[in-house]
């Protein structure tokens, strides 16, 4: 009974409203949490192309909210996801740029701990999730950011379809990424996003997580670790040393 | 004028229920985007072709220009239909407060997260999961499980039941609150099963 509910140390996550909004359900709960001393991450997800407008007004909200999670709202960490409006995804080139400048820019002039979260368009077992999943993950490393939560493959709405090796990528390529140089890691991104933004209109579905992985042992299909090998192989042609 | 202390949410609620009334339409339409638009005048900023900037001039503009569209917009609330203001002196003195390093998770399983500066060696913390995405109740156990057994993850976010005991777990029900809490009970079998049990969620 004692790990019934969240420890002090999980995660207590409250989101803001787009934009520059909260709630009284999120006060609330804040209150609680912060009066009983419980680590809290406040979630906003900007989004590009809604109420903001474009890049950089989206890149300006994104920081003001940032900051308000801790100044406002006494958040511990801030959880960011610039989304496009038309694609749904953080994948795509404009929310990695919003999301980098915005992460780069709060690191340059603060100590504040910052975490993006993932949401490719393709679904599991797929070349082109991996590559989107890593690409992000490149650029969340290389613009300073502190923690990276994912990854919800298929935007996150399609039942059963996220898996392990989607975070497997995620976290290879963060791992690898980290100490190079920013200037190296833009011309690998530029490859990656080349390679996989022409193909919005037809991304691969992929795979529910039944058809991923035996369910009772637990264990990825063949046909999913060749997938990934592929998708490695990818990152390293573009530029990345990913061992594993 | 400096701040007589940061802002917790007890002020920020009492700021909220004396600010300025403002419709939400009025706010979302002409406030948000008119105010995000004079920022990126004010302090020029423009976006080169790089996805990572490389520019340290335009990061400090931009943190300026996001530091001033917080204090200069305030922020709404959407229940009470109101305003509330901080000074640029309070949101300073909230980053101040902030803590630079913290701990998730527990005894041998905890990972610290910890302030990156730039691009360091030291990579960033892995937290891994469906990140809310819609997940079968049958087979919940076994996808958190794939997330943890990974030795590159470091803590867990959830997904969400799609059903609790095959109900719904729809929004604003007890089966709500069920559901949530299965999850919980659910990844800690989760990290038990895969000998982390103490892995932040």
């Amino acid at each position: 009974m004692v790990h019934a509910g969240h420890r002090v140390t999980d995660a207590h996550e409250c989101s803001q409203l787009n934009e520059l909004k909260m709630d009284m359900t999120g006060l609330n709960m804040l209150a609680g949490w912060t009066v009983n001393g419980d680590t809290i991450m406040v979630e906003q997800m900007p989004i590009f192309g809604g109420y903001c407008g474009g890049l950089e007004e989206t890149a300006i909200c994104d920081v003001a909210t940032t900051l308000a999670s801790f100044a406002l709202f006494s958040g511990n960490f801030h959880l960011d996801g610039p989304i496009h409006i038309r694609w749904g995804t953080t994948t795509n080139r404009e929310s990695l740029q919003i999301a980098a400048h915005a992460a780069a820019a709060v690191d340059a002039n603060t100590d504040l701990l910052l975490a993006n979260q993932y949401y490719p368009m393709a679904g599991p077992c797929t070349e082109m999730c991996l590559i989107e999943t890593a690409c992000q993950a490149i650029c969340d490393t290389g613009s300073g950011r502190e923690l990276l939560s994912g990854s919800a493959a298929a935007k996150g709405v399609v039942q059963d379809k996220t898996t392990g090796m989607e975070a497997r990528a995620m976290g290879e390529a963060a791992l690898t990424a980290a100490g190079m140089k920013v200037s190296d890691l833009n011309e690998i991104i530029e490859k990656l996003v080349s390679g996989y933004e022409t193909r919005y209109n037809d991304a691969p579905a992929g795979k529910r997580f039944q058809e991923c992985y035996d369910v009772k042992t637990v264990k990825p299909t063949e046909e999913y670790l060749q997938v990934y090998d592929n998708a490695m192989q990818q990152l390293r042609d573009a530029g990345l040393p990913i061992k594993h | 004028m400096t701040a007589s202390r940061p802002v917790d949410i007890f002020e920020a609620y009492s700021r909220f229920n004396t600010g300025k009334r403002v419709r939400e339409d009025q706010w979302d339409y002409i406030t948000i985007p008119t105010n995000a638009l004079a920022m990126k005048e004010k302090y020029q900023i423009s976006f080169d072709d790089k996805i990572i900037p490389e520019d340290d001039d335009l990061s400090d503009r931009l943190f300026h220009a996001g530091l001033d569209m917080l204090v200069t917009t305030g922020f709404y609330n959407t229940n009470l239909g109101r305003v509330m203001y901080l000074t640029e002196d309070e949101v300073l003195e909230g980053i101040r407060k902030a803590p630079r390093k913290i701990t998730i998770g527990s005894g041998k399983d905890k990972v610290k997260c910890k302030a990156r500066h730039g691009n360091t060696n030291r990579a960033p913390i892995i937290e891994a999961g469906p990140t809310g995405a819609p997940v079968s109740e049958d087979i919940f156990p076994a996808m958190i499980q794939s997330y943890v057994q990974e030795p590159v993850v470091d803590a867990l976010v959830s997904g969400v039941l799609n059903t609790v005991c095959g109900e719904s777990a729809t929004t604003n029900t007890p089966w709500e609150i069920r559901a949530t809490l299965a999850e919980i009970r659910y990844v800690r079998e989760a990290c038990a099963m895969c000998g982390r049990p103490g892995m932040g969620i």
